[in-house]
């Protein structure tokens, strides 16, 4: 099976949130009401509802001149993913393309995956006490469709496609926008130094942080090892030191427990 | 920090995070009294095992209704994830459990042979007690989120928080029991102020590794339930009297049982304190 992914490239887009509103209807998420987020864009983050979410940054460029970078945000199905690490029913998991889905039947609610998650994407559901985020369209991938978002995009910012071939398109992309002066502009999520590679990649013209992206993300769940021999080791101090508290003997009152404690 | 999403874990967590430490720390300190003690410390086991299962069946409870829809704690039982501490967590509670049945109901057995049972059930359920005492502080540390992703000794921690608390629970039942314990109430003064010197240890190690985002843990709006619940009453106070006072021989289960009020409020406020600072 082909792993598919996600070629999202900034430069391109126009921020008119057809993604947005496409997502929203295939997979029929409700409308939420407006939120005043201090900028164009509508939620402040993604919600159970809002699976893509358009964000517009308005910064001045180097001239002063008021300028848009525009990018379409979704959950980034990481080839390390911390909400599946998380996961301890099996509600989340990987498909035979490569992307990370919620059993919506499986899951119980415990929202670890939703503290695991280093972009904030996982979120959890009021109404059904249940975790929710995109699914990669994953009915629509198993018919030989790309994603709504891929496919209603008019200016072809986002790109549905087999993973290899689109991480090469991506730095082809890349190449020409240095070659034609667009030094600022990078990738995010290409290569496996960013957990693994992320299975939804980003062309993006600034840092990630002004775009609300961790310019490192790490697993979570590296701190395991760690976390649980530095436990181990302070049980060994703890059982030795109520260990000499109860076994002391020859004390003061004279009671001796020779012979009668084993 | 702000693109990160908050599990929205509350009142009912910290109260499991509480009551499952010290049902643990007071399960494997009378595990270790009922194998390495006299006689007199056989009542101080019983004390702990009666801690023990209550306790558990009580975070179970606790943890059920935090699922909102109680039967789906079953889907957490579909997986054995020995790496993710939520998987082992659900299994290592029921286990524990068990081991908390079984060791109460021997306590009230004097026979030898049940006797010999109920010490050798305690070994190996002594493990799940460390587990369940300390597996929630490497939960947290496995996250994303602020200050929790990087403060290691989080576990470690927890598990000393365990063991005094658990010491101190095993201290009031037994005072509430009206149990004669003569000199088993020094060693179990002996062994939470142990505790309790290990957890200022692992406290001041905790925070002098996680460095100035720790400043939110001692600094911010968690200052008072830190300095004053945890470090003062919890932890400075009970160990400034246990070497201050030389109870005489009719009080020294009075007064342990003072001290064991001020350590458990002190072990509230230590998981009050680190479960909302990771979420604010």
């Amino acid at each position: 099976m082909p792993t598919y992914a996600m070629f999202t490239d900034t430069s391109v887009c126009t921020g008119c949130r057809a993604c947005q509103v496409a997502c929203k209807q295939w997979n029929e998420l409700p409308a939420e009401g407006a939120e005043w987020t201090g900028t164009y864009q509508n939620r402040e983050h993604f919600t159970d509802k809002t699976w893509r979410l358009v964000r517009f940054v308005e910064k001045a460029d180097t001239k002063g001149e008021p300028k848009w970078l525009l990018m379409s945000d979704v959950c980034k199905h990481c080839a390390q993913a911390g909400c599946l690490e998380a996961c301890p029913t099996g509600a989340i998991h990987r498909t035979q393309y490569g992307t990370v889905m919620v059993n919506q039947d499986v899951c119980n609610g415990c929202r670890y995956c939703v503290s695991a998650c280093p972009f904030g994407v996982v979120t959890f559901n009021h109404d059904t006490g249940r975790v929710n985020k995109c699914t990669f369209c994953n009915d629509r991938i198993h018919n030989n469709m790309p994603t709504a978002c891929a496919k209603t995009c008019p200016t072809q910012s986002i790109q549905f496609g087999e993973r290899s071939a689109l991480a090469a398109k991506a730095k082809k992309r890349l190449a020409d926008l240095h070659e034609q002066g667009v030094k600022e502009a990078r990738l995010y999520g290409v290569d496996d130094d960013i957990l693994g590679g992320l299975n939804a990649f980003y062309l993006l013209l600034d840092k990630p942080e002004t775009y609300n992206l961790p310019p490192a993300p790490k697993l979570p769940e590296r701190n395991v090892a760690v976390d649980s021999a530095l436990s181990i080791g302070s049980a060994l101090v703890l059982g030795l030191g109520a260990l000499v508290a109860f076994r002391e003997r020859g004390s003061a009152s004279g009671e001796s427990q020779e012979g009668d404690g084993q | 920090m702000t693109f990160l999403k908050a599990p929205h874990w509350e009142w009912y967590i910290v109260w499991y995070f509480f009551l499952g430490g010290i049902a643990g720390g007071a399960y494997f300190v009378g595990a270790i009294a009922d194998n390495f003690g006299g006689r007199r410390d056989e009542e101080v086991a019983k004390s702990g095992y009666l801690v023990a299962l209550p306790l558990t069946l009580i975070c179970g409870i606790l943890l059920t209704i935090d699922l909102g829809t109680p039967t789906r704690f079953l889907n957490m039982l579909r997986q054995f994830k020995f790496w993710n501490p939520m998987s082992i967590g659900s299994w290592g509670i029921g286990a524990f459990g068990a081991f908390a049945f079984v060791s109460a109901a021997l306590s009230f057995s004097r026979e030898a042979r049940l006797v010999w049972l109920r010490k050798n059930i305690g070994k190996v359920g002594s493990l799940f007690g460390f587990f369940l005492a300390s597996y929630t502080g490497v939960l947290l540390g496995s996250t994303a989120r602020p200050i929790w992703t990087d403060a290691r000794f989080m576990g470690a921690l927890f598990l000393a928080s365990g063991a005094s608390t658990g010491i101190a629970a095993i201290g009031l039942i037994s005072y509430l029991r009206r149990v004669e314990l003569g000199e088993s109430w020094r060693k179990i003064k002996k062994a939470d102020s142990f505790a309790m010197a290990f957890e200022i240890v692992l406290l001041a190690l905790l925070l002098g590794t996680l460095g100035s985002p720790g400043r939110a843990i001692w600094a911010g709006p968690f200052a008072a339930p830190f300095w004053v619940g945890l470090v003062g009453i919890g932890l400075v106070v009970p160990l400034a009297l246990s070497l201050v006072l030389k109870p005489r021989a009719g009080q020294a289960g009075l007064v342990t049982a003072m001290a064991s009020i001020l350590i458990l409020v002190g072990g509230f406020a230590l998981r009050y304190v680190i479960v909302f600072v990771g979420q604010s």
